[in-house]
């Protein structure tokens, strides 16, 4: 699992810093139109990575309410954890 | 697999199952109030983003009244990114101000403070102290011309008070003046006190609610749902709101990045409609409140006082509020607590429109 | 579409996509923070621009210094006329050296190395000879430049 979270990190940082080339982005050239153009791509791009995330983490929620529910993690000392 | 290894190396000397049967033991109260749970742990995440950015900043800030201002320039204008983490770390202070605010009101009104979490309240009180100090220090650390004449006026308001007054201006300016050693002291309290203390005290904070639990408010005594279990229940919806409060600040940061105005110059006349920041309003409406002279008294002096005592009443409300340490309900308390949060509001609102 | 068994479950898969989600984001903040704290680094200058008076007219078996970008340069003049320009800081561990004229050789103090009146290293740790500098006289110019380096004199 660490090695799959890996690999998918690396893809999807690649994906956005091709996206934004974040490094472009300084406050005295910020002031041309193509600069802020840059910078609010870059600013959506990161409001995508966000509620991604917040999406994911509720998915996350409800499996674990699901199993819950199922009361399997009850009495059991040694069960992995619901992460 | 390298994970595994390491998993094994650390299980072999440390008793990390141990650890997870307590975070998997520690269970959170439901009820329809428990939203202020999580204000808490927003506060601690705004202040981890402070502490990062902060470190950033202090590469490269020079505390000194000649270059202390080029240097903040050069941060927004010539190095990579600079414009982003100042004004990140500039948002990040308005937003963990206004969370510890949310915070404090939120526990004052639901009486988390009473028995037996007094000490918990007395760690929280003094956080609020050292945020203030926190944003007073860097405030002036930018050394222009609003936050130059800001630090006179906040110092010398702190030399209103009777007796300490003298002493705690003096101490807070480094002389009697406003000049570089003021610079240097109030760097080193916001880059090298508040931060030990703050690590301490929050600390303390973190750990006292681990001890207690968290407190459920008297009303809600019977209105319990089942409890959930703070990992991974409650946790993953920290993490939720915490990724916003990162959202929210990156945005501000991006869209309204914090800015400078002129050089400080101790000659030059102050400039027109002077405002302290926000969370000082209040106070600053209050002061105007009360006129110069009062029954021979000088009226800042009396208003300062005025101030001090009521802060300090905050202090002692958990050791002076009997009903709700019996877990019965103290509407007295109540009414004080609303009155509070209303009059900050609304003082707050006045010095926004004048 | 629902598959009756599958290798991967619900729970591994929102694991691995949440890991993976959140090592993006955050390796995108690292990324932009360690651009911030690691400053573009400033670099040594190519060449250097001295008045030739100030430097050719010196007496023999002397040396006179220039600033390298932040580091001490010597110009020195041997006996018979010739001269050398080296950069005056010792290959071993960066300290500032010095020239002995009574025994017509560079001393470094920190460790006790010595070059020779060419910048080679002759005796004690240092690893390598002095970095040594063309000279280029250009009417009353005198250019100091590394070796190797393009020097584009700004038309006066």
């Amino acid at each position: 699992m660490m090695r799959g979270s890996f690999i998918v990190g690396i893809v999807l940082f690649w994906i956005i810093t091709l996206f934004t080339h974040v490094e472009a982005i300084s406050r005295d050239v910020a002031a041309s139109p193509y600069q802020r153009y840059i910078v609010y791509q870059a600013l959506i791009l990161f409001w995508i990575g966000i509620i991604g995330l917040v999406i994911i983490i509720i998915m996350k929620l409800k499996e674990v309410k699901r199993i819950q529910d199922m009361d399997v993690h009850k009495e059991d000392e040694d069960a992995p954890f619901l992460d | 697999m390298i994970s595994r290894k390491l998993e094994d190396w650390i299980t072999e000397r440390y008793d990390i199952k141990g650890l997870g049967r307590l975070l998997r033991a520690k269970y959170v109260p439901s009820h329809c109030l428990d939203a202020s749970y999580f204000t808490g742990g927003l506060t601690l995440f705004l202040f981890i983003v402070q502490f990062l950015t902060g470190m950033g900043l202090a590469l490269y800030y020079v505390p000194h009244s000649e270059y202390a201002y080029k240097s903040i320039v050069d941060i927004m204008t010539k190095l990579n990114m600079g414009w982003f983490f100042r004004s990140l770390h500039h948002w990040g202070a308005q937003l963990a101000i206004a969370s510890l605010f949310v915070h404090f009101f939120a526990n004052l009104l639901l009486k988390a403070y009473r028995k037996p979490r007094e000490l918990l309240w007395v760690t929280g009180f003094i956080m609020i102290i050292v945020l203030v100090f926190f944003g007073l220090s860097g405030y002036f650390l930018i050394w222009d011309q609003r936050a130059f004449t800001a630090i006179r006026v906040a110092t010398g308001g702190a030399g209103n008070l009777p007796l300490i007054g003298g002493p705690i201006k003096v101490f807070l300016r480094g002389g009697i003046d406003v000049t570089q050693e003021t610079l240097t002291r109030f760097y080193a309290l916001h880059v090298a006190i508040l931060p030990m203390i703050s690590l301490i005290i929050i600390g303390l904070h973190v750990l006292l609610v681990q001890v207690h639990g968290m407190s459920v408010p008297v009303s809600q005594k019977d209105k319990q749902g089942q409890p959930q279990p703070f990992f991974p229940n409650v946790f993953y919806k920290d993490l939720i709101i915490w990724f916003l409060a990162t959202g929210i600040i990156v945005t501000l940061a991006v869209l309204l990045p914090a800015g400078i105005g002129t050089k400080a110059d101790p000659m030059a006349p102050a400039p027109e409609n002077i405002k302290p920041e926000w969370y000082f309003l209040f106070v600053f409406q209050t002061l105007k409140l009360f006129p110069g002279q009062m029954a021979g008294f000088n009226g800042e002096t009396i208003a300062m006082t005025v101030i001090s005592l009521s802060v300090l009443f905050v202090l002692l409300v958990p050791f002076l509020d009997k009903r709700s340490s019996a877990g019965k309900p103290s509407l007295a308390y109540t009414c004080i607590g609303v009155f509070y949060l209303l009059y900050f509001v609304a003082m707050t609102i006045i010095g926004f429109l004048n | 579409m629902k598959l009756d068994h599958s290798l991967v479950t619900r729970r591994t898969f929102l694991n691995t996509l949440f890991g993976g989600w959140l090592a993006a984001i955050a390796s995108g903040g690292l990324y932009a923070f360690l651009k911030f704290v690691f400053p573009t680094a400033g670099k040594e200058p190519d060449f250097v621009v001295l008045n030739r008076a100030d430097f050719l007219d010196i007496p023999g078996n002397t040396v006179k210094m220039f600033a390298w970008g932040g580091k001490p340069g010597f110009f020195l003049k041997r006996d018979d006329g010739t001269t050398l320009a080296v950069k005056g800081v010792c290959t071993h561990m960066e300290c500032n050296i010095s020239y002995q004229p009574d025994v017509k050789k560079f001393y470094c103090a920190c460790h006790k190395g010595w070059f020779d009146d060419n910048g080679r290293n002759i005796a004690g740790p240092p690893p390598k000879p002095l970095e040594r500098f063309d000279i280029v006289i250009t009417g009353q110019k005198l250019v100091i430049a590394k070796k190797g380096a393009k020097v584009d004199l700004p038309k006066a």
